[in-house]
């Protein structure tokens, strides 16, 4: 069997972040079992910050610790995405350039709201497997930004969406995808994916959401179990309690993956309350970790689950990890593959705790001043100089250099390295 | 089955999900958020209703349900 899967994985959990609970009393949210969510933080963008610099940020380290050599094997550059600002022209070309990648790659971008990241995955690790051109690599970029407010009015889409403030977060995920896979080697062929039409969660005007909560909890639930289902019809012997050592979820919110998983103890293996409630803390709390500090960040939340199971979970003998990714609308796929302990140790290199420690916690004022000032940065802005001064504390917080948003001219985006 | 039985079985599991709730005093035109279930205890009380009662059937059925009656309907019409 070929090696197929992740050889390098970062995660860049943005630059600012706020308090759940202080936000939740702010807005005046009925806080009633507001504990039940396992929500406490979450990443804000900055307004000179968008889903390209975060990318880059995501991405910047792996391409720094390649030979010139490994990176011009880099043929293909996918971003994955809900968040793009342009229906046109990829992002993965913003990236491509400031990343500095050879140009014999393809780049081009993915929509699939919450699923993208896993879609790129997928498509990179059938790149490899196809041996068109032994070797290569692929660097998958799924990153998003939750800007804006709410849509405002309606009646079914905006009941009780105002939940989606505190849970929706803002980071990327970058995953060198190659036959190489130092990270998380790939089960070829062990993909249970299902996916039909519901109108649960979208993003059908720019720079804001829409979305029936409860709605989209049901459909999360109901593909879970078929896409578990038809692993299970592909890898006839997997079993939802002994097979995986580990769970890593889309994580929307952390209350929602305990409820989940509580879903499939039950049905799967009709477990018992204490059983399930232990079962949760050893292989699905590890993922969550790194989840409830940056929040949901779309496309790249199934990768952060990932990675905070690798550097919270025991690997001193390889152990499988299953995979659940779920993106509205809908489509979803359970998957999985083998971490080891050389996988931990290659994660550490990227100090990712580290960089969530550094980042600005923001005051409620601060908060309110940034959501206001983003506005100067919305969908379709032809012309803009950010306020490189705004909240400037932040632009310092980090002792590595960061891609920001410098310019918006005639619509082309221009960057700036801090330090 | 009928509606009042299906009732009696949703009331239960309220009662289970949400022990802090009297279930004696639950009225079927109540919606779930009243009386303190987050969506993750609504989700729940919808699938162990289902589970009592031998449904299967998708969970996405249930979806723009707005009160107890009207998940208690989609409840009978499916057994």
């Amino acid at each position: 069997m070929q090696l197929v899967g992740i050889e390098m994985l970062n995660i860049f959990g943005g630059s600012a972040y706020l308090d759940v609970d202080q936000l939740a009393s702010h807005r005046g949210l009925d806080k009633t079992r507001f504990d039940n969510l396992l929500m406490k933080e979450k990443s804000v963008a900055l307004p000179y910050e968008d889903p390209v610099s975060l990318g880059v940020n995501a991405a910047k380290p792996i391409i720094d610790a390649l030979s010139d050599s490994e990176k011009d094997r880099i043929e293909m550059l996918i971003t994955c995405t809900e968040s793009s600002f342009d229906f046109g022209k990829s992002m993965s070309s913003y990236m491509h350039d400031y990343l500095g990648l050879n140009r014999n790659c393809r780049l081009f971008e993915i929509k699939s709201a919450c699923y993208s990241g896993t879609t790129g995955l997928q498509v990179g690790i059938n790149f490899v497997l196809s041996q068109v051109s032994p070797g290569a690599k692929v660097l998958v970029i799924a990153t998003d930004i939750s800007r804006f407010l709410v849509a405002e009015g309606g009646g079914v889409l905006s009941e009780g969406w105002s939940f989606a403030e505190p849970s929706s977060g803002a980071g990327a995920a970058a995953m060198l995808v190659s036959d190489r896979p130092y990270i998380f080697q790939v089960d070829v062929g062990a993909n249970g994916y299902y996916g039909f039409e519901v109108m649960d969660t979208c993003r059908p005007v720019a720079d804001s959401e829409a979305g029936d909560s409860d709605l989209s909890l049901l459909s999360y639930l109901d593909c879970l179990q078929q896409s578990f289902s038809e692993y299970q019809k592909r890898v006839p012997d997997a079993n939802y309690l002994e097979s995986f050592s580990y769970l890593a979820f889309h994580t929307p919110f952390g209350g929602m993956i305990k409820g989940a998983h509580r879903t499939m103890m039950r049905k799967m293996l009709k477990a018992k309350a204490d059983v399930i409630e232990s079962d949760f803390e050893e292989r699905v709390f590890p993922g969550l970790i790194y989840c409830q500090r940056v929040g949901n960040i779309m496309g790249a939340t199934t990768a952060l689950s990932l990675v905070s199971t690798i550097e919270h979970g025991e690997f001193y003998s390889p152990k499988r990890v299953g995979c659940f990714s779920y993106g509205s609308g809908c489509c979803s796929e359970f998957f999985s593959g083998v971490v080891t302990a050389e996988s931990q140790e290659y994660l550490k290199q990227f100090n990712i705790a580290d960089k969530l420690d550094q980042r600005y916690p923001l005051s409620m004022d601060e908060y309110d001043a940034l959501i206001k000032e983003s506005t100067t940065v919305r969908f379709g802005t032809r012309n803009v100089k950010l306020d490189t001064g705004f909240l400037d504390g932040v632009r310092n917080s980090s002792d590595m250099p960061r891609l920001f948003l410098k310019e918006i001219k005639e619509y082309h985006r221009l960057y700036e390295w801090s330090q | 089955m009928e509606k009042k039985n299906v009732f009696l079985i949703v009331k239960d599991v309220i009662s289970e999900v949400l022990p802090d709730v009297d279930s004696d005093g639950v009225k079927i035109e109540q919606n779930l958020k009243s009386l303190g279930a987050n969506s993750i205890d609504r989700t729940e009380i919808v699938m162990l209703s289902m589970e009592r009662l031998g449904i299967k059937l998708p969970l996405v059925s249930f979806g723009g349900v707005e009160n107890i009656e009207e998940m208690v309907d989609v409840l009978v019409d499916n057994t």
